[in-house]
């Protein structure tokens, strides 16, 4: 199996409901809420996968002070623009013409590649060209779409453009083979005014030609107003219509006859004749009937021409966009000719809103072309980071377990292996950080774990000038810190800025409540680990077939973060009352898991 | 980039036998291209050598066609790994293009006329690509595999038939076109290499 | 043996870009570096696949003003083995090569070939990416390993994109603006190399 890269995921307060304020139903069990904080968070569990996202993916809302997740976020669009043509779409456009792009960008139906307009006349005498290079050469023939990718080209479904402008209007005319159809506009048009010969009179002529008529439209309309009219206006029951030999399921007469066998008599009777006897079915094409075509040979001849490659795959057919000017697609061949360029769907910039407070978190530029923010409120500017890296302890000798696993490579199970976790403050305040993990991980295969420094300060993000400054400034807390050179400080007390000694020494020091190794605003500590054996799983017996992923060495931490803010800062004009140095402790927990390495299976 | 330097050029390590050629007077061979080998290479007229392309004979004859442009960086000749030819030519046909990059395998490989060899793709020994074929970038032709004319190797070795009726004329006076501005544009030195 | 210092494996210029010696670099009167670009060994930039401007319009200036096959901008970062061309075309009947230009904090992976029009800031190319003839990348892009994007492609912002031929698999979370910042490995790079942040 690959090794891993190690991960930090980050789970959303949204996994629980309590926390996002709505009423929990009555089948919403309370006794969850209690356990979430009791039982530890199990990273395997099915649920927990939909809540934990990278720290790039986590937002924060500053009046919640909390994190939001893409889940749990309000998206409204700001702009829609086509991602060929970068032009925007106006919102009014979009109801009218869809969310497709109606200029000329198209996609290649074989392979989703870009497609071009190119002109398919044939150059005259190379040797007039060569004279006449500066001339824009008139490309007056006729043009295709033309994929750079795949080399597929509208010609082969037959499709020659006029004019290499305002492409998606001159597609909406064409069909495939050359010959022309209806637009939408076109196919209302010929509902309303019947001047072709559609059945108006008797159903006999539902059969086989009128049926191929009707296109997905015209045939959904037709069948709405039909059943519209029947609801409305419950027609009398044509009872003079039964002997003639109909099956007897469409006359009404004869419907009301066996529910009357099985109702019985009563008042139930004439309501259940007046709404029986009103409905029957459609009988022609006018009224929405289209007969399925049962003889199929035409499609299998078809496709025995086309052979497998002239047949469109699944995901060919999944891309083509709708198109209700088409004749059911039963009983056709689905041919690779029928398929036709793909308009590209737009994409749009989306702003996103708290979902308790409302608060906007992130609000692109509506500006296609800028890639600004107006805001932007990402967990990363919020709580700590954290990188993991393996940490091999014997700097001089390469084999040992920790060192396989530093090169990337498996963890061996029963071997302690050691990482090192940095964690970086983006606030500018100090911070507390307490880490709680449980001692075995959850799952089948119970790996343990050991925090060595479980409760540890970092200081502020300050500007590298201001340390310097505070540095040379002298004044006797330097005095106890030292000058730059001690920037790094080894093997120090999690107790952190309070205590000040061992500077220089404990570079390899792995004590319990030490941490590693401390920066201007970073701490590293190091996490021992001994991965589980795959053979011995938690209740004894065999492990029998290993499931997806879970040969990976997952932690889950609770990290919990304090600071101390300034006071009353949310509210305008009210410093006055405030006493300048009251500064509110503020803290933030939540769950993480930290993804290692993968146990060797020996 | 200052002008002091015409260009940065490492020194080219030509490890290796220097093949005996066989050059067309309206080749344009860049200086730095690599030519190694015991058998005979020939290039036909008018084809064009991108600077850092390795022709290599070492395992059999090269032929090129007229007006193929070799760019950089394609090796053609390739000893495969596990080859075994007596006679381990590479044939390119005529108005062939091998991409940055491409690799053409010896072991009397073919490439039809006017084909191109995308960037980074690989033709196995002893294959045979058909006339105007399309090898997309990335795509690897299995050794002794048959392309037939026409085709285009695209996503995940899918192939399809090209259907475009493009004249050949066309598109070879594209390729002259092309030739004519590359000739203009690379140095070149033929006689570094008979 | 003679006292001169060692020859380090990259030339720093004084505006700061770091060029290996093993690059090869063809026509560099025509490629731009922005400064504080990486270069690492085994690149190759074709500057001299440049612009054939009308014979009319120039008459016999042998350095045009306007010539860059290839420009590049700030903080850029060419992995080792990648090559940058200029994409070329029939342009009025006449074939002719278009200039490259690539962005600020662009990061090309190994063994890529870039053969783009325009590329925009804070670019991520993955590894062994084929970018096909006049294709168009937006800013804060993600190409992942192995894709081919062909040619006329044109990758909107905020994309990240994958596949052959390349598809638009996910969108850069706010969050990840900040990974596309190239100042910190070109920190770690060069003769007197800072260690890699840990």
């Amino acid at each position: 199996m690959a090794a891993l890269t190690p991960y930090t995921y980050i789970q959303c307060p949204c996994a629980d409901p309590s926390t996002l304020g709505h009423p929990s139903g009555p089948n919403a069990p309370t006794d969850t809420d209690a356990d979430e904080d009791d039982r530890t968070f199990d990273p395997r569990a099915p649920r927990s996968n939909y809540s934990l996202y990278p720290l790039e993916y986590l937002l924060y809302c500053e009046d919640c002070h909390q994190i939001r997740c893409p889940r749990c976020i309000a998206e409204e669009i700001v702009t829609y623009y086509c991602p060929n043509c970068l032009f925007e779409v106006p919102s009014s456009n979009l109801r009218s013409e869809g969310n497709r792009c109606t200029r000329n960008c198209f996609q290649c139906p074989i392979c989703i590649g870009p497609l071009a307009i190119t002109s398919l006349e044939t150059k005259p005498n190379p040797g007039l060209l060569a004279a006449s290079d500066n001339t824009a050469a008139p490309h007056h023939g006729p043009y295709a779409l033309t994929c750079s990718y795949c080399h597929w080209s509208s010609t082969e479904v037959g499709i020659k453009l006029d004019k290499p402008n305002n492409v998606h209007a001159q597609l909406a005319r064409l069909q495939n083979g050359g010959a022309t159809r209806l637009t939408g506009k076109e196919r209302k048009e010929r509902r309303a005014d019947p001047s072709k010969a559609q059945d108006a009179d008797g159903r006999r002529r539902g059969a086989s030609r009128d049926g191929q008529d009707l296109d997905l439209e015209t045939q959904f309309t037709n069948l709405k107003t039909f059943y519209q009219s029947q609801l409305a206006d419950p027609e009398s029951s044509d009872s003079g219509l039964a002997p003639l030999g109909d099956l007897g399921y469409s006359s009404p007469t004869s419907l009301s006859r066996i529910m009357h066998l099985y109702t019985g008599g009563g008042r139930q009777d004439k309501k259940a004749k007046s709404r029986v006897g009103a409905m029957r079915e459609a009988l022609g094409s006018g009224e929405g009937l289209q007969l399925a075509h049962l003889d199929e040979s035409a499609a299998i001849a078809a496709l025995q021409a086309a052979g497998h490659d002239g047949t469109a795959s699944t995901t060919q057919l999944l891309e083509q966009p709708p198109h209700l000017g088409a004749a059911h697609p039963h009983g056709s061949a689905r041919l690779a000719a029928s398929l036709r360029p793909i308009p590209y769907l737009l994409r749009t910039k989306r702003s996103k809103r708290c979902p308790l407070c409302r608060h906007i978190i992130s609000k692109p530029e509506a500006k296609i072309q800028t890639t600004r923010f107006r805001i932007r409120l990402v967990a990363g500017t919020y709580i700590p980071s954290l990188a993991i890296r393996a940490l091999s302890l014997s700097s001089g000798n390469p084999p040992g377990p920790a060192a396989a696993a530093a090169a990337g490579g498996l963890l061996d199970p029963l071997k302690p292996a050691h990482f090192l976790l940095t964690f970086k403050n983006p606030l500018f305040d100090p911070i507390k950080v307490t880490l709680g993990a449980p001692a075995a991980t959850p799952g089948r295969f119970a790996s343990r774990v050991t925090v060595l420094c479980p409760a540890f300060e970092v200081d502020a993000n300050t500007d590298v000038w201001d340390e310097a400054l505070k540095d040379g400034g002298g004044g006797e807390r330097d005095k106890e810190r030292g000058g730059r050179e001690r920037r790094r400080r080894k093997g120090e007390d999690g107790g952190g800025s309070g205590g000040g000694g061992g500077g220089g020494g404990g570079q390899n020091q792995l004590e319990v409540g030490k941490i590693w190794e401390r920066g201007r605003n970073w701490v590293s500590i190091v996490v021992e680990v001994v991965p589980a054996s795959l053979q011995a799983p938690v209740g004894g017996g065999q492990p029998g077939l290993l499931q997806e992923d879970e040969d990976v060495l997952e932690i889950p931490m609770f990290v919990r973060v304090e600071w101390e803010a300034e006071a009353g800062g949310d509210e305008v004009g009210a410093v006055v009352s405030r006493d300048r140095e009251a500064k509110e402790k503020r803290e933030l927990a939540y769950w993480c898991v930290l993804g290692l390495g993968r146990i060797r299976q020996s | 980039m200052s002008s002091k330097r015409l260009s940065i050029l490492p020194p080219v390590s030509s490890s290796g036998p220097k093949p005996p050629v066989h050059f067309s007077s309206s080749i344009t061979i860049a200086d730095s291209a690599l030519l190694t080998g015991t058998h005979q290479v020939t290039v036909l007229s008018e084809s064009v050598i991108h600077p850092r392309a390795r022709l290599d004979s070492s395992a059999g004859r090269l032929n090129l066609g007229r007006r193929c442009i070799v760019h950089e960086r394609a090796h053609l000749g390739l000893v495969p790994t596990n080859g075994r030819f007596t006679e381990a030519a590479v044939t390119l046909g005529d108005y062939v293009a091998v991409e940055v990059g491409a690799v053409v395998e010896a072991g009397n490989t073919v490439v039809g006329e006017g084909s191109t060899v995308g960037v980074g793709a690989r033709v196995g020994a002893g294959a045979v690509v058909g006339k105007h074929c399309t090898l997309t970038p990335h795509t690897e032709i299995a050794a002794g595999a048959v392309v037939p004319d026409f085709t285009i190797v695209f996503s995940n070795g899918m192939r399809r038939t090209d259907r475009r009726g493009v004249a050949v004329e066309l598109k070879n006076k594209a390729v002259a076109r092309q030739i004519d501005v590359l000739r203009r544009m690379i140095p070149s030195n033929p006689a570094k290499f008979v | 043996m003679s006292k001169r210092a060692p020859k380090g494996e990259y030339i720093e210029t004084d505006t700061g870009n770091k060029v290996a010696r093993k690059a090869t670099l063809v026509g560099t009167q025509n490629i731009m570096l922005g400064g504080k670009t990486v270069i690492q060994p085994e690149v190759m930039i074709r500057g001299d696949l440049i612009r054939t401007i009308q014979a009319s319009s120039q008459s016999a200036s042998g350095a045009a003003p306007n010539n860059t096959a290839v420009s590049i901008g700030r903080y850029c970062f060419l992995s080792r083995g990648s090559c940058l061309r200029p994409p070329g075309r029939l342009y009025k009947g006449a074939f002719t090569y278009m200039p490259l230009r690539m962005g600020d904090h662009v990061f090309v992976g190994q063994g890529s070939v870039i053969q783009a029009a325009a590329i925009g800031n804070h670019v991520h190319i993955g590894a062994k990416v084929a970018i096909g003839e006049f294709a168009i990348i937006k800013d804060y892009v993600r190409i992942l390993d192995g894709t081919v994007v062909p040619p006329n492609m044109v990758i909107p912002s905020f994309s990240i994109v994958a596949g052959q031929p390349a598809r638009l698999i996910g969108e850069v979370p706010e969050g990840g603006h900040e990974a596309f910042e190239l100042r910190s490995l070109y920190k770690t790079v060069g003769n007197n190399p800072h260690p890699a942040p840990s």
